[in-house]
Protein backbone atom coordinates (compact mmCIF):
# COMPACT_ATOMS: atom_id res chain seq x y z
CA UNK A 1 0.00 0.00 0.00
CA UNK A 2 1.18 3.55 -0.78
CA UNK A 3 0.94 4.79 2.26
CA UNK A 4 3.03 2.28 4.55
CA UNK A 5 5.20 2.36 1.57
CA UNK A 6 5.73 6.18 1.83
CA UNK A 7 5.89 5.76 6.16
CA UNK A 8 8.73 2.65 5.70
CA UNK A 9 10.86 5.32 3.07
CA UNK A 10 10.82 8.33 5.43
CA UNK A 11 12.60 6.66 8.46
CA UNK A 12 11.41 8.75 11.41
CA UNK A 13 13.95 10.74 12.32
CA UNK A 14 16.71 9.43 14.85
CA UNK A 15 16.47 9.63 18.45
CA UNK A 16 18.02 12.83 20.20
CA UNK A 17 21.35 11.63 21.44
CA UNK A 18 21.27 10.96 25.37
CA UNK A 19 21.81 13.72 27.54
CA UNK A 20 26.11 14.14 27.96
CA UNK A 21 26.85 12.54 31.42
CA UNK A 22 29.43 13.60 33.78
CA UNK A 23 32.94 14.32 31.72
CA UNK A 24 31.60 13.42 28.14
CA UNK A 25 29.83 16.31 28.22
CA UNK A 26 32.70 18.18 29.15
CA UNK A 27 35.50 17.24 27.34
CA UNK A 28 36.06 17.58 23.38
CA UNK A 29 34.57 14.67 21.73
CA UNK A 30 37.35 11.65 20.84
CA UNK A 31 38.79 12.36 17.47
CA UNK A 32 40.06 9.56 15.43
CA UNK A 33 43.50 10.07 16.32
CA UNK A 34 45.11 6.81 16.15
CA UNK A 35 47.42 7.06 12.88
CA UNK A 36 45.11 8.20 11.24
CA UNK A 37 45.53 12.18 10.89
CA UNK A 38 48.45 13.19 8.71
CA UNK A 39 51.27 14.65 10.06
CA UNK A 40 51.04 18.27 9.50
CA UNK A 41 55.29 18.82 8.39
CA UNK A 42 55.21 22.55 8.26
CA UNK A 43 53.32 22.61 11.34
CA UNK A 44 54.98 21.62 14.52
CA UNK A 45 54.40 22.25 17.80
CA UNK A 46 56.94 24.64 19.31
CA UNK A 47 59.87 22.52 21.53
CA UNK A 48 60.22 22.44 25.45
CA UNK A 49 63.82 24.97 25.88
CA UNK A 50 66.99 23.02 25.73
CA UNK A 51 67.56 23.63 28.81
CA UNK A 52 63.86 22.06 30.17
CA UNK A 53 64.39 18.89 28.31
CA UNK A 54 64.73 16.72 31.15
CA UNK A 55 62.11 18.48 33.23
CA UNK A 56 59.67 15.96 33.70
CA UNK A 57 62.63 13.26 35.02
CA UNK A 58 63.98 16.63 37.00
CA UNK A 59 60.95 16.97 38.99
CA UNK A 60 60.14 13.52 39.64
CA UNK A 61 63.24 12.54 41.01
CA UNK A 62 65.29 15.51 42.01
CA UNK A 63 63.05 16.88 44.95
CA UNK A 64 64.82 19.76 47.01
CA UNK A 65 65.63 17.65 49.76
CA UNK A 66 66.99 18.98 53.20
CA UNK A 67 68.11 18.57 56.45
CA UNK A 68 66.79 20.59 59.28
CA UNK A 69 63.97 22.86 59.66
CA UNK A 70 62.16 24.96 56.91
CA UNK A 71 59.60 27.57 56.93
CA UNK A 72 58.79 30.05 54.36
CA UNK A 73 56.45 32.73 54.28
CA UNK A 74 55.32 34.37 51.10
CA UNK A 75 52.98 37.41 51.37
CA UNK A 76 51.21 38.75 48.40
CA UNK A 77 50.97 42.20 48.54
CA UNK A 78 49.49 42.61 44.82
CA UNK A 79 48.34 40.37 42.06
CA UNK A 80 52.07 41.06 41.02
CA UNK A 81 53.89 41.93 43.71
CA UNK A 82 54.80 39.77 47.11
CA UNK A 83 57.40 39.53 49.81
CA UNK A 84 58.33 36.20 50.94
CA UNK A 85 60.41 35.67 54.59
CA UNK A 86 62.57 32.16 54.72
CA UNK A 87 64.12 30.83 57.90
CA UNK A 88 66.62 27.46 57.50
CA UNK A 89 68.07 25.94 60.48
CA UNK A 90 70.18 22.93 59.74
CA UNK A 91 72.90 20.97 58.26
CA UNK A 92 74.31 21.51 55.02
CA UNK A 93 76.53 19.65 53.48
CA UNK A 94 79.97 20.99 51.61
CA UNK A 95 81.43 19.30 49.25
CA UNK A 96 84.64 17.11 50.24
CA UNK A 97 87.35 15.54 48.44
CA UNK A 98 87.24 12.50 50.68
CA UNK A 99 84.39 10.19 50.83
CA UNK A 100 83.02 11.45 54.13
CA UNK A 101 80.25 13.95 54.30
CA UNK A 102 80.80 16.91 55.98
CA UNK A 103 78.16 18.77 57.15
CA UNK A 104 78.25 22.50 58.53
CA UNK A 105 75.34 23.28 60.72
CA UNK A 106 74.17 26.67 59.77
CA UNK A 107 70.78 28.71 60.30
CA UNK A 108 69.84 31.83 57.85
CA UNK A 109 67.23 34.20 57.35
CA UNK A 110 66.25 34.94 53.77
CA UNK A 111 64.25 38.00 52.67
CA UNK A 112 62.68 37.87 49.08
CA UNK A 113 60.89 40.17 46.84
CA UNK A 114 59.23 38.85 43.48
CA UNK A 115 57.90 40.98 41.06
CA UNK A 116 55.76 38.69 38.36
CA UNK A 117 54.28 40.55 35.39
CA UNK A 118 53.33 38.33 32.10
CA UNK A 119 56.30 40.78 30.23
CA UNK A 120 58.83 41.14 33.03
CA UNK A 121 59.51 39.26 36.13
CA UNK A 122 62.00 39.91 38.67
CA UNK A 123 63.00 37.55 41.90
CA UNK A 124 65.70 38.69 44.48
CA UNK A 125 66.77 36.90 46.85
CA UNK A 126 69.01 38.15 49.68
CA UNK A 127 70.33 35.83 52.79
CA UNK A 128 71.74 37.15 56.17
CA UNK A 129 75.14 36.88 55.06
CA UNK A 130 75.02 39.22 52.22
CA UNK A 131 74.81 36.85 49.48
CA UNK A 132 72.24 37.92 46.71
CA UNK A 133 70.28 35.49 44.06
CA UNK A 134 68.84 37.55 41.05
CA UNK A 135 66.53 36.15 38.71
CA UNK A 136 65.14 38.55 35.91
CA UNK A 137 62.89 37.49 32.87
CA UNK A 138 62.42 40.08 30.47
CA UNK A 139 60.42 39.73 27.35
CA UNK A 140 61.72 42.22 24.93
CA UNK A 141 59.35 41.06 22.04
CA UNK A 142 57.15 38.60 21.24
CA UNK A 143 60.07 35.80 20.20
CA UNK A 144 63.26 37.11 21.76
CA UNK A 145 63.64 37.02 25.67
CA UNK A 146 66.01 38.08 27.65
CA UNK A 147 66.77 36.47 31.40
CA UNK A 148 69.83 36.92 33.72
CA UNK A 149 70.60 34.94 36.72
CA UNK A 150 73.44 36.37 39.53
CA UNK A 151 74.66 35.05 42.50
CA UNK A 152 76.51 38.02 44.44
CA UNK A 153 78.31 37.91 47.72
CA UNK A 154 80.26 40.11 49.45
CA UNK A 155 83.42 38.64 48.63
CA UNK A 156 85.28 39.12 45.61
CA UNK A 157 85.39 36.56 43.02
CA UNK A 158 82.89 34.36 43.69
CA UNK A 159 80.01 36.07 42.41
CA UNK A 160 78.34 34.46 39.30
CA UNK A 161 76.42 35.75 36.56
CA UNK A 162 74.84 34.63 33.45
CA UNK A 163 72.78 36.26 30.81
CA UNK A 164 70.44 34.51 28.68
CA UNK A 165 68.97 35.27 24.97
CA UNK A 166 66.02 33.10 23.91
CA UNK A 167 65.00 33.47 20.39
CA UNK A 168 61.39 31.35 20.31
CA UNK A 169 60.66 30.02 16.39
CA UNK A 170 57.74 28.55 14.70
CA UNK A 171 59.02 24.72 15.70
CA UNK A 172 62.65 25.31 16.81
CA UNK A 173 64.02 27.68 19.94
CA UNK A 174 67.68 28.89 19.95
CA UNK A 175 69.69 31.01 23.05
CA UNK A 176 72.59 32.05 23.28
CA UNK A 177 74.57 32.77 27.35
CA UNK A 178 77.08 34.45 28.20
CA UNK A 179 78.50 34.04 31.59
CA UNK A 180 81.27 35.57 34.11
CA UNK A 181 84.34 33.32 33.87
CA UNK A 182 83.80 34.18 30.03
CA UNK A 183 81.68 31.69 29.20
CA UNK A 184 79.68 31.73 25.75
CA UNK A 185 77.49 29.02 24.97
CA UNK A 186 74.32 28.61 22.56
CA UNK A 187 71.83 26.23 22.08
CA UNK A 188 69.42 24.99 19.61
CA UNK A 189 66.63 22.48 19.51
CA UNK A 190 64.40 21.71 16.95
CA UNK A 191 61.21 19.73 16.53
CA UNK A 192 61.54 17.23 13.59
CA UNK A 193 58.08 15.61 14.22
CA UNK A 194 55.08 15.56 16.14
CA UNK A 195 56.79 13.90 18.98
CA UNK A 196 60.62 14.15 18.44
CA UNK A 197 62.90 16.80 19.00
CA UNK A 198 66.91 17.04 18.24
CA UNK A 199 68.59 19.84 20.11
CA UNK A 200 72.69 20.20 19.92
CA UNK A 201 74.46 23.10 22.47
CA UNK A 202 77.79 24.21 22.48
CA UNK A 203 79.54 26.10 25.26
CA UNK A 204 83.86 27.76 25.40
CA UNK A 205 84.66 28.20 28.85
CA UNK A 206 86.98 31.14 28.31
CA UNK A 207 89.00 30.94 31.62
CA UNK A 208 90.00 27.40 31.69
CA UNK A 209 89.98 27.25 27.83
CA UNK A 210 87.36 24.25 27.73
CA UNK A 211 85.00 23.74 24.94
CA UNK A 212 82.30 21.38 24.41
CA UNK A 213 79.71 20.22 22.38
CA UNK A 214 76.30 18.09 23.21
CA UNK A 215 73.34 16.21 21.60
CA UNK A 216 69.74 15.49 23.05
CA UNK A 217 67.12 14.09 22.14
CA UNK A 218 63.52 14.09 23.21
CA UNK A 219 60.33 11.72 22.00
CA UNK A 220 57.26 12.44 23.95
CA UNK A 221 53.70 11.70 23.88
CA UNK A 222 50.79 12.35 26.39
CA UNK A 223 51.89 9.16 28.45
CA UNK A 224 55.64 8.84 28.14
CA UNK A 225 58.78 11.30 27.38
CA UNK A 226 62.44 9.84 26.94
CA UNK A 227 65.24 11.89 26.71
CA UNK A 228 68.91 11.30 26.35
CA UNK A 229 71.56 13.68 25.99
CA UNK A 230 75.42 12.83 25.37
CA UNK A 231 78.10 15.27 25.55
CA UNK A 232 81.97 16.17 24.71
CA UNK A 233 82.52 16.25 28.43
CA UNK A 234 82.05 12.70 28.74
CA UNK A 235 78.81 12.77 30.00
CA UNK A 236 75.95 10.49 28.99
CA UNK A 237 72.60 11.00 30.61
CA UNK A 238 69.23 8.57 29.67
CA UNK A 239 65.38 9.39 30.91
CA UNK A 240 62.45 8.12 30.95
CA UNK A 241 58.99 9.33 32.79
CA UNK A 242 55.58 7.51 32.12
CA UNK A 243 52.96 8.76 33.20
CA UNK A 244 50.39 5.72 34.95
CA UNK A 245 47.47 7.75 35.58
CA UNK A 246 46.50 11.42 35.99
CA UNK A 247 47.80 10.72 39.45
CA UNK A 248 51.10 8.49 39.25
CA UNK A 249 53.65 8.89 37.35
CA UNK A 250 57.18 6.88 37.22
CA UNK A 251 60.50 8.12 36.35
CA UNK A 252 63.84 6.48 35.74
CA UNK A 253 67.39 8.12 34.93
CA UNK A 254 70.87 6.88 33.93
CA UNK A 255 73.55 8.67 33.59
CA UNK A 256 77.39 7.35 33.05
CA UNK A 257 80.60 9.60 33.13
CA UNK A 258 83.10 8.01 30.76
CA UNK A 259 86.25 10.54 32.48
CA UNK A 260 85.77 9.29 36.15
CA UNK A 261 83.51 6.11 34.88
CA UNK A 262 81.06 6.67 37.14
CA UNK A 263 77.50 5.02 36.82
CA UNK A 264 74.46 5.95 38.40
CA UNK A 265 70.77 5.72 37.64
CA UNK A 266 67.85 6.17 39.63
CA UNK A 267 64.46 4.75 40.15
CA UNK A 268 61.29 7.14 41.31
CA UNK A 269 57.64 7.62 41.67
CA UNK A 270 55.38 10.89 41.78
CA UNK A 271 52.13 11.11 43.22
CA UNK A 272 50.11 13.99 42.71
CA UNK A 273 47.18 13.76 44.51
CA UNK A 274 44.55 16.03 46.01
CA UNK A 275 46.14 17.23 49.09
CA UNK A 276 49.50 16.12 48.90
CA UNK A 277 52.53 15.34 46.32
CA UNK A 278 54.79 12.48 47.37
CA UNK A 279 58.09 11.73 45.37
CA UNK A 280 60.27 8.55 46.50
CA UNK A 281 63.50 7.88 44.76
CA UNK A 282 65.92 4.90 45.40
CA UNK A 283 69.65 5.19 43.47
CA UNK A 284 71.72 2.82 42.39
CA UNK A 285 74.83 4.33 44.87
CA UNK A 286 72.10 2.66 47.81
CA UNK A 287 70.22 5.94 49.02
CA UNK A 288 66.60 6.34 49.21
CA UNK A 289 64.60 9.75 49.54
CA UNK A 290 61.21 10.99 49.87
CA UNK A 291 59.55 14.07 49.67
CA UNK A 292 56.54 14.71 51.08
CA UNK A 293 54.33 18.20 50.51
CA UNK A 294 51.31 17.75 52.28
CA UNK A 295 48.81 20.75 52.09
CA UNK A 296 46.95 21.47 55.41
CA UNK A 297 45.06 24.14 54.96
CA UNK A 298 44.53 26.94 51.69
CA UNK A 299 47.73 28.38 51.82
CA UNK A 300 49.50 26.09 54.34
CA UNK A 301 51.73 23.14 53.53
CA UNK A 302 53.67 20.59 55.75
CA UNK A 303 56.68 19.37 53.98
CA UNK A 304 58.67 16.13 55.34
CA UNK A 305 61.82 15.32 53.37
CA UNK A 306 64.17 11.96 54.06
CA UNK A 307 67.33 10.41 52.68
CA UNK A 308 68.96 7.68 53.65
CA UNK A 309 72.78 6.70 52.02
CA UNK A 310 73.18 3.75 53.14
CA UNK A 311 76.61 3.58 51.64
CA UNK A 312 78.13 6.79 53.43
CA UNK A 313 76.33 6.03 56.62
CA UNK A 314 74.77 9.63 55.85
CA UNK A 315 70.49 10.26 57.15
CA UNK A 316 69.24 13.51 56.30
CA UNK A 317 65.76 14.44 57.94
CA UNK A 318 64.04 17.59 57.44
CA UNK A 319 60.80 19.12 57.95
CA UNK A 320 59.13 22.71 56.82
CA UNK A 321 55.76 24.79 56.59
CA UNK A 322 55.05 26.57 53.41
CA UNK A 323 52.58 29.70 54.37
CA UNK A 324 51.56 31.75 51.50
CA UNK A 325 50.91 30.55 47.75
CA UNK B 1 97.16 50.38 39.94
CA UNK B 2 100.60 51.39 40.42
CA UNK B 3 101.95 47.68 38.92
CA UNK B 4 99.42 47.91 36.10
CA UNK B 5 100.63 51.38 35.11
CA UNK B 6 104.31 50.71 35.38
CA UNK B 7 103.70 47.53 33.30
CA UNK B 8 101.83 49.19 30.66
CA UNK B 9 105.09 51.55 30.29
CA UNK B 10 107.44 48.71 30.46
CA UNK B 11 105.40 46.77 27.76
CA UNK B 12 104.96 50.40 25.67
CA UNK B 13 108.80 50.67 25.51
CA UNK B 14 109.23 46.75 24.58
CA UNK B 15 107.40 46.82 22.05
CA UNK B 16 108.23 50.50 20.53
CA UNK B 17 105.83 51.41 17.66
CA UNK B 18 104.57 47.63 16.95
CA UNK B 19 100.77 48.54 16.98
CA UNK B 20 101.46 50.31 20.57
CA UNK B 21 98.39 51.63 20.07
CA UNK B 22 96.03 49.07 19.37
CA UNK B 23 97.15 47.21 22.90
CA UNK B 24 97.10 50.12 24.80
CA UNK B 25 93.24 50.55 23.55
CA UNK B 26 92.66 47.51 23.83
CA UNK B 27 94.21 48.00 27.69
CA UNK B 28 92.08 50.53 27.92
CA UNK B 29 88.75 49.11 27.08
CA UNK B 30 89.81 46.29 29.08
CA UNK B 31 90.58 48.38 32.75
CA UNK B 32 87.49 50.40 31.88
CA UNK B 33 85.14 47.62 31.16
CA UNK B 34 86.80 45.57 34.98
CA UNK B 35 85.75 49.19 36.80
CA UNK B 36 82.25 49.10 35.25
CA UNK B 37 81.48 45.48 35.93
CA UNK B 38 82.81 46.04 39.21
CA UNK B 39 80.79 49.17 39.93
CA UNK B 40 77.49 47.17 38.30
CA UNK B 41 78.00 44.42 40.65
CA UNK B 42 78.03 46.85 43.92
CA UNK B 43 75.01 48.77 42.79
CA UNK B 44 73.22 45.41 41.71
CA UNK B 45 74.38 44.04 45.16
CA UNK B 46 72.62 46.82 46.95
CA UNK B 47 69.73 47.91 44.67
CA UNK B 48 68.77 44.93 43.47
CA UNK B 49 66.14 44.15 45.86
CA UNK B 50 65.05 47.83 46.48
CA UNK B 51 64.68 48.13 42.36
CA UNK B 52 62.00 45.20 42.89
CA UNK B 53 60.32 46.96 45.86
CA UNK B 54 59.77 50.16 44.19
CA UNK B 55 58.73 48.50 40.93
CA UNK B 56 56.23 46.77 43.09
CA UNK B 57 54.98 49.24 45.22
CA UNK B 58 54.10 51.82 41.83
CA UNK B 59 52.37 48.62 40.47
CA UNK B 60 48.77 48.52 39.98
CA UNK B 61 46.52 48.51 42.47
CA UNK B 62 48.70 50.45 44.57
CA UNK B 63 49.49 48.42 48.22
CA UNK B 64 49.84 50.82 51.22
CA UNK B 65 53.20 51.18 52.98
CA UNK B 66 52.24 49.20 55.87
CA UNK B 67 51.21 46.02 54.15
CA UNK B 68 55.13 46.29 53.61
CA UNK B 69 56.21 46.33 57.10
CA UNK B 70 53.74 44.16 58.84
CA UNK B 71 53.76 40.49 58.97
CA UNK B 72 49.98 40.48 58.33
Amino acid sequence: MGSSVSHAATLPPPPPPPPAVGLTGVLPPKTEEKGETKVDWLNLPCPVPFEEIQREALMSLKPELFEGLRFDFTKGLNQKFSLSHSVFMGSMEVPSQSSDTIKVPTAHYEFGANFLDPKLMLVGRVLTDGRLNARVKCDLTDNLTLKINAQLTNEPHFSQGMFNFDYKGKDYRSQFQVGNNAFYGANYIQSVSPHLSLGSEVFWLGHQRKSGIGFAARYNTDKMVATGQVASTGIVALSYVQKVSEKVSLASDFMYNHMTRDVTSSFGYDYILRQCRLRGKIDSTGCVAAYLEERLNMGVNFILSAEIDHRKKDYKFGFGMTVGE
Amino acid sequence: MASRVSSKGKGKAARGSRGSDGRSTARCVKTWSTWAMKKAKVITHYGFIPLIIIIGMNSEPKPQLSQLLSPV
